[in-house]
């Protein structure tokens, strides 16, 4: 035993202090890499390898995070980002899952709509701004338009790909044993189709988001995007660089709080997944 | 072409055709001014200047040449890199947040860093597109290669295989189907951060044109623009894509063969 411990090195042994402590906290396991990769930008920061303009240190950034919450313009800007996030999503969710229901069920609405949903969906949300600005000018309505349009597509295709992958079986046998046609829509189709629509909510989500920051960019009058983009304007790179830092964190919230719940939820009930106890 | 292949395709272009027919209807039917919506033949029109006078030409090129180069540089950096991070258990769950973490902030967002670091134009808009891609394929190579099971590592192992054929026969045919999918997603990425940072960045390119049509209010330009950027990327995904993931996905018996 003794000897067993004298070949493990100091390096090992707190590796796997490491471990354990990560299976006890899993939170952990995401949050410790992050030190030696912020210690390594405040080093190289540090050594004046690059002008401090360009490329401040973290201690700098922090100390902005500071006065941009005291003065009140980092959370305003945040709850715009995230209301219209929401409501666009929301929007999406509303329109996307009806729709691919409609082209999933019925061979006449599949063909008739798939090529023009594939090709909508090929033209891309940002394609979209120029003309959306002549329309809506810069406001909220734009920004609003692009994400729905953005979480849209995803939604539906992965709808009517859901739909499809139900067995016809599963239809006939509820119908033979007496459902309603809206009793079969909602406990046979639509349950049976949920893990391709979450699929499709994160694929929209992934999209809507870069969408978001894009239209707050060229838009431009409030948001985390645009606070990015100011900040451009102005030269100040601590600026950008916390606008980033916001960004990453909150997908980070928004995938562990939301996505991954509902994930675990609809997939473990349809056995997709199992359950990790 | 075979006769069926004839009439799927039919099938295909008739909603199109209905479509274009609807637009001009609406357009004729409700008097829309120009300025609103264009109409098909306005567009058409545009699209026949443009050819000839050789800028579609110009902004398709620049926008594609960008493509290209972001896309290639990021994968053939990405896919070693993310080998060698999954090759040891160690490194990948130390490494795993953090591509997690930066393949969240691939593309758009890292358009203002862009632009002061390497300021507008050529630079900034193919260092947007390469860590769009970069990061994706990174995180989803480091994926495939964790996913492959360990009794086949150790069977290659154990029937001698070198690290040479580790990496070509074991690691990299396993962690293919993630790398195609991380390539499309990560082209997805960069396909929208192209558009936005020729929008703000540059003066060529069909963002800027699509922009710049604004400035003017010439929505045949802008019409034309997004009828563009459509094909273009059926055409990515049918040309490119597609067989891509046919060639591995489908082989590795992913999906089925529609």
């Amino acid at each position: 035993m003794s000897a067993l411990a004298a070949s493990v090195s100091p390096w090992q042994r707190l590796w796997s202090a490491y471990v354990r402590g990560t299976v006890r906290h899993p939170a952990l396991a995401s949050l410790v890499p992050f030190v030696p990769v912020v210690a390594l930008w405040a080093l190289v920061a540090q050594s004046g390898l690059f002008p401090p303009v360009f490329f401040p240190g973290p201690a700098e950034v922090v100390q902005k995070f500071g006065t941009l919450m005291a003065n009140g313009i980092l959370p305003a800007y945040l709850e715009d980002s995230v209301i219209r996030l929401a409501a666009g999503t929301a929007a999406g969710l509303a329109l996307g899952i009806p729709l691919g229901l409609l082209v999933g069920l019925s061979d006449r609405a599949h063909r008739a709509l798939w090529p023009v949903l594939l090709f909508f969906q090929a033209i891309g949300d940002i394609a979209w701004l120029p003309i959306l600005l002549i329309w809506f000018g810069f406001g909220l309505t734009t920004m609003i338009f692009v994400i729905v349009y953005t979480v849209l597509f995803p939604v539906v295709l992965n709808t009517v790909l859901g739909v499809r992958s139900v067995p016809l079986e599963l239809h006939r046998a509820a119908l033979s044993l007496g459902a309603s046609k809206v009793r079969v829509l909602w406990e046979v189709v639509l349950p049976g189709a949920l893990p391709n629509i979450m699929t499709g909510l994160r694929n929209g989500l992934g999209f809507g988001w870069r969408a978001l920051i894009a239209a707050e960019i060229i838009v431009g009058t409030s948001g985390i995007g645009f606070l990015m983009f100011d900040a451009r304007r102005a030269g100040s790179v601590v600026e950008i660089l916390l606008g980033m830092i916001v960004l990453g964190v909150l997908w980070y919230v928004v995938d562990s709080w939301v996505l991954a719940p509902i994930e675990r939820v609809t997939g473990q009930r349809w056995g997709l997944v199992t359950r990790h106890d | 072409m075979s006769v069926p292949r004839l009439v799927a395709a039919a099938m295909f272009v008739l909603p199109l055709l209905a479509l274009l027919l609807i637009w001009q209807a609406v357009v004729h039917g409700f008097d829309v001014s120009p300025r609103v919506f264009p109409a098909v033949g306005a567009v058409f029109q545009a699209g026949l200047e443009a050819m000839q006078d050789g800028t579609l030409i110009r902004h398709i090129g620049a926008s594609l040449g960008r493509m290209a180069l972001g896309t290639v540089i990021g994968i053939v950096t990405a896919v070693p890199l993310g080998v060698a991070m999954g090759t040891n258990r160690a490194v990948s769950t130390f490494f795993t947040p953090l591509l997690r973490f930066f393949s969240v902030l691939a593309g758009i967002a890292w358009i203002p860093i862009a632009t002061l670091w390497f300021g507008y134009g050529f630079g900034a808009i193919t260092f947007v597109i390469f860590n769009a891609v970069f990061f994706v394929v990174a995180y989803n190579t480091l994926l495939g290669v964790t996913g492959i099971a360990m009794p086949l590592r150790h069977a290659a192992a154990s029937l001698g295989a070198t690290r040479w054929q580790m990496l070509t026969e074991v690691l990299l045919p396993g962690a293919l189907p993630n790398i195609v999918t991380g390539v499309r997603t990560g082209l997805g990425f960069a396909w929208r951060g192209l558009i936005a940072a020729e929008m703000i960045a540059t003066n060529v390119g069909l963002g800027y044109m699509l922009f710049v049509a604004r400035d003017f209010y010439r929505t045949e330009v802008i019409v034309l623009g997004m009828i563009v950027i459509g094909v273009l990327w059926l055409l990515i995904d049918r040309l490119l894509l597609s067989p891509l993931e046919r060639a591995t996905i489908e082989r590795w018996g992913l999906v089925r063969a529609a």
